[in-house]
């Protein structure tokens, strides 16, 4: 049998298709998030691919910022629960996950059985979020996925110090007007991020191994920052950005049995 | 415009200077706390506007976070630790000194200024509030007493005979404490002593910072934010009187001689409004200074210049100092200061850390702009955490500041 | 007599319409007091023959208060000034504000500039309130905001009013313990309805609401005892009334059973004495309270407090509802953390602020509260 998580976030769409609660056959993404098409079109996407007709899958869990008005889900679950079963499922030695998502910052601390011990989400500022870095790509005209690559580039980078993002906005201009190079200014901005959301790491404790998912663990400026900030190695993986979708799979599999006593369907 | 820099020889501190004096009380007095630790005495941490007079007549030995904390920050320390506290749950938006104090009690070790872990806590919220928390917690943490001098913001003009008895019953209260804490014993003698001693050193640092009403003013405002450390600590001792005593000496001498320590040709006097931004000091004192402008005016004067006839007198000045009185009284002290010190200019450090300071700033400083009908502005900023502050904003404002300025010259 | 169904609207229009409660007092001749969070002398407005109404601000947008307010200073308090400002309070004789943090001081400070046309008295509070000398200090402040009562309105104090006037606070106080603890059982209350009820207590004279009060607990213990599956939560902090937040823990099967907010229960856990001289009694009363993050208090007795809150009431979970900017609340949190953690009693922190106008964060916060709770 088949179940399905669909996470939905504010900037992009994912889903995961498992089988049998424990095998991943396919997965979609589309760079649609929260009231867009987006979610329709990675539900169908992933349909395409794993050629799989919408009645074979016994179940849906919707996650992400958009989990509340998906109406095709059977259930709803929290994107930290749902990232938690996903690194759980895939990397049992996990302790700590960091998510990095356009509108929050996340750390989860798990217990060896992946059961969520506690969690911390940032707080109303934004400067350690994906919007943060949104807003300083935009300043300085390069896309977000370029971020990575000037940083890797960066031979001296600033230090971007202000907590909040109108000052740390002026910092940057005023770094480009001193004649600092994009390629230091964007590590500046991957390490300002990194520091931000070390503290917030280091509230909730940070126990070994650490885990990044979400969008942001892709972008080895931050996640290279983050590593230095925590003093430890920090794991990603294709997966990073689908951890949310596999765990409502995940979380959709454990609601049908429950349901269903187990029994296949039909 | 770069500074020429002359490869002048480095000149030998005069030790009887009052710079060497008074940077010798500071060192002393972190030294005689890491001996009296040593001899296993009792150390306190104290509030900056704690009454003195308390240990100082007990023969305690106290040390100030807030001070300390400034050093930190002034070092660069102040992120470090700012990060630590907030690692521990502490929120960023409370006050940068109580954060860097809260991490020192777990870090225990910054070289940027060290001392001693404290034995009990004299607190006195007449600067504010979050002092009460943060000192709670700091003793709650460590298992220490806390003495608690309750100065409450007076929302009048004049101290009421009720406040005085209310905080001299504290004021007897924490003796008592204070002798069964430490085992000392209080005389009043010595405690005669003291209020004179105390007495003559406010004398010498109002007289000291007086002298900023000469134009040009013989010192460079920001100088009296390091002096003040002294004010702060050993205000009850014969050295600091001395030093002080020395301090308007030396600007007498120098106001005749036309000689002064701000290095540059002073073009503008402005009064600086808030607790200086103390991680970016360098930055916002040669922002200034580059523009030829010093500031000959700042309430720190007042803060730490105690004069009183006795007892009674003595409580009404912890009850006056200047963050714990109105707006209105708050503003004509102010005023007065600016007319005094013939400042042209108001430049406010809307500070992050400090709510009460900055709570009613706004209006205050509208009101003290209108009526000495000077040109006003703020920056944001903050005491200790370098994290809240912008060059860019700063260096924008405080040209604006001399803009307006100059073309006021002009027209008058 | 009413059933359930219409007392908790009539608190929910309360609650809702403190404009309009305000000019129904105002229409019968009675003179307003607005009273400032966290703690006031209402017994002594009372007595006079006064309606202290309770100001904690609004979710409104800050516009005109930020001539006034840096914007790192909590929301309620530039909430109540820009309400001020913007003329909300007409009508209203006075406002006490009682210095208890660094931001009160300074709303009271700029009231007068900002607010000229309703007079400010100050209600000055010792942290030292359990001394003797505490005690007599707080009773001369009690004097003091008499003596401006006295002054702005022409209303005469009297002890044997302010006696009578204890008596229904002390009646009120108790019928709020008694319904908070009643809720517990009653999870068919939700908790939107329970902050009516708590709410509307500001915006009424406190025998009227002390009444429906008691009503409510009548018909509610008249009921059979019902199935209870829902998750049994404490909350904490100054301010919980927002009701999209509320929402949000009813939605997720969340009950309150109990809670250490400012504005809720912590008004009501200490009565005046009733034996001695009532102005004597009303500053007695002010040096046993204890428990709050803004009367001084070396043990922080409050965790412990919180904990046990908890486990009376068999809840699974503390949200913490803090206050942007609050300080006091701020220093306490991380002594609370560690208070529930030793006690091993889960626990997730929420900021709110009078200007909240997204509350996905929240959402999932309390989303994942519920999911770690429930496993």
């Amino acid at each position: 049998m088949y179940t399905l998580g669909i996470d939905i976030g504010s900037t992009t769409s994912k889903c995961v298709i498992l089988e049998d609660g424990s095998k991943i056959i396919a997965k979609s993404l589309v760079q649609a998030g929260t009231g867009t098409d987006g979610p329709e079109r990675a539900y169908n996407e992933i349909l395409d691919a794993s050629k799989l007709k919408k009645e074979d899958i016994a179940h849906i869990v919707a996650t992400g910022y958009g989990r509340a008005i998906y109406t095709s889900a059977n259930a709803d679950m929290s994107e930290l629960s749902c990232h938690a079963k996903g690194v759980h499922f895939l990397f049992p030695d996990v302790r700590t996950i960091i998510d990095i998502g356009g509108q929050d910052a996340k750390v989860i601390r798990l217990n060896q059985q992946g059961i969520i011990d506690s969690f911390l989400m940032n707080d109303k500022c934004a400067a350690g979020t994906g919007r943060f870095l949104d807003v300083m790509a935009n300043i300085l005209q390069i896309s977000i996925n370029e971020l990575e690559v000037y940083a890797s580039k960066a031979d001296n980078p600033v230090k971007i110090s202000s907590t909040c993002t109108v000052f740390a906005e002026s910092e940057v201009i005023s770094q480009l007007a001193k004649g600092v190079t994009i390629e230091n200014v964007v590590a500046g901005i991957c390490e300002s991020v990194a520091s931000r959301v070390a503290a917030l790491a280091k509230r909730n404790r940070v126990e070994e191994k650490v885990y990044m998912s979400g969008g942001v663990a892709q972008n080895a400026g931050v996640r290279n920052a983050l590593a230095k900030e925590l003093g430890t190695e920090i794991l990603f993986s294709e997966y990073s950005q689908y951890m949310g979708a596999l765990g409502a799979a995940i979380a959709a599999y454990e609601k049908w049995r429950k349901e269903t006593g187990g029994k296949d369907h039909e | 415009m770069s500074e020429e820099v002359k490869a002048a020889p480095k000149k030998e501190v005069d030790p009887n200077s009052a710079k060497a004096r008074l940077g010798k009380i500071i060192e002393d007095h972190y030294n005689n706390l890491w001996v009296a630790k040593e001899k296993g005495e009792k150390i306190g941490w104290c509030a900056s506007n704690f009454p003195q007079e308390i240990w100082q007549t007990l023969g305690l030995t106290v040390c100030y976070p807030e001070n300390q904390a400034a050093a930190i920050a002034a070092r660069g320390a102040g992120a470090k630790c700012c990060e630590t506290a907030e690692a521990n749950g502490y929120s960023n938006d409370i006050c940068a000194y109580a954060r860097i104090s809260l991490a020192y009690t777990e870090l225990k070790d910054v070289p940027e200024q060290n001392m001693p872990q404290p034995d009990y806590m004299l607190c006195c919220n007449n600067i504010c509030n979050q002092m009460i928390k943060w000192y709670e917690n700091i003793a709650k943490k460590l298992n220490i007493p806390m003495i608690m001098i309750d100065i409450p913001f007076n929302p009048d003009y004049k101290v009421s005979k009720e406040q005085i008895s209310y905080v001299k019953g504290q004021f007897l209260d924490a003796i008592k404490q204070l002798e069964e804490i430490t085992g000392k014993k209080w005389s009043d003698e010595r405690f005669k002593e003291v209020m004179e001693i105390s007495n003559r050193t406010s004398r010498a640092w109002l007289k000291a910072t007086s002298y900023c009403k000469y134009e040009p003013s013989p010192l460079n405002g920001f100088d009296l934010l390091n002096h003040m450390a002294v004010a702060v600590c050993a205000r009850g001792t014969v050295e600091a009187a001395e030093a002080f005593e020395k301090l308007a000496e030396e600007y007498e001498e120098s106001v005749k001689e036309g000689k002064s320590t701000f290095r540059a040709e002073e073009k503008y006097r402005i009064m600086f409004e808030g607790i200086a931004c103390w991680p970016h000091l360098r930055f916002t004192a040669t922002e200034l200074k580059s523009r030829g402008m010093n500031m000959v005016a700042t309430i720190y004067a007042d803060a730490f210049g105690f004069i009183y006839d006795d007892f009674d007198g003595l409580i009404e000045a912890y009850c006056s100092v200047p963050n714990s009185i109105n707006l209105e009284k708050s503003r004509d002290k102010r005023v007065q200061i600016v007319k005094n010190n013939g400042a042209k200019g108001l430049l406010v450090h809307t500070n992050r850390s400090c709510k009460l300071w900055s709570g009613f700033m706004y209006e205050m400083s509208r009101q003290i702009g209108e009526v000495c009908d000077i040109p006003v502005t703020s920056f944001d900023g903050d005491q200790a955490d370098p994290r809240n502050f912008s060059e860019a904003q700063y260096a924008t404002r405080v040209q604006g500041l001399m803009e307006v300025m100059e073309a006021r010259k002009g027209g008058k | 007599m009413a059933t359930v169904q219409q007392l908790l609207e009539k608190f929910h229009e309360v609650a809702s319409s403190p404009q309009k409660q305000k000019e129904y007092y105002l229409k019968e001749g009675k003179k307003v007091v607005a009273c400032v969070p966290i703690y006031t002398p209402e017994e002594i407005i009372h007595s006079m023959g006064m309606i202290p109404m309770g100001t904690w601000g609004a979710d409104v947008e800050v516009k005109e208060a930020k001539r006034y307010f840096p914007a790192f200073i909590c929301s309620i308090m530039q909430s109540v000034l820009e309400l001020g400002i913007n003329g909300k309070y007409k009508g209203v004789s006075a406002i006490v504000i009682p210095y208890l943090c660094d931001s009160l001081m300074g709303l009271g400070e700029n009231w007068k500039m900002a607010v000229p046309d309703i007079p400010f008295i100050p209600m000055q509070y010792p942290q030292n309130r359990k001394p003797e000398y505490g005690i007599e200090f707080t009773k001369q402040a009690y004097l003091r905001v008499i003596r401006d009562l006295e002054n702005i309105t022409g209303a005469k104090f009297s002890e044997d009013n302010l006696k009578k006037s204890c008596d229904i606070y002390n009646a009120h106080n108790k019928a709020m313990r008694e319904i908070s603890s009643i809720l517990a059982n009653h999870p068919e209350i939700s908790a939107v309805n329970r902050k009516d009820i708590f709410k509307s207590a500001y915006f009424m004279e406190k025998e009227e609401h002390t009444r429906l009060v008691n009503e409510l607990i009548a018909l509610l213990k008249a009921q059979p005892k019902q199935d209870n599956n829902k998750i049994k939560i404490v909350t904490s902090g100054i301010l919980a009334d927002s009701e999209n937040l509320l929402k949000i823990i009813d939605d997720n099967n969340m009950q309150i059973v109990a809670d250490d907010v400012a504005h809720e229960s912590r008004q009501y856990r200490v009565d005046v004495p009733v034996d001695g001289a009532p102005l004597d009694n009303l500053a007695k009363k002010f040096s046993a309270m204890d428990h709050c993050s803004v009367l001084y208090d070396v043990d922080k007795k409050r965790a412990d407090y919180i904990v046990n809150l908890a486990k009376q009431y068999n809840a699974k979970g503390v949200i913490v509802i803090l206050t942007k900017f609050c300080d006091p609340e701020e220093y306490d949190y991380p002594i609370l953390k560690g208070a529930f953690d030793k006690a091993n009693l889960p626990s997730t922190l929420i900021e709110v602020d009078r200007q909240m106008v997204n509350y996905e964060q929240a959402k999932t916060n309390i989303q994942t509260f519920r999911e770690v709770l429930e496993y």
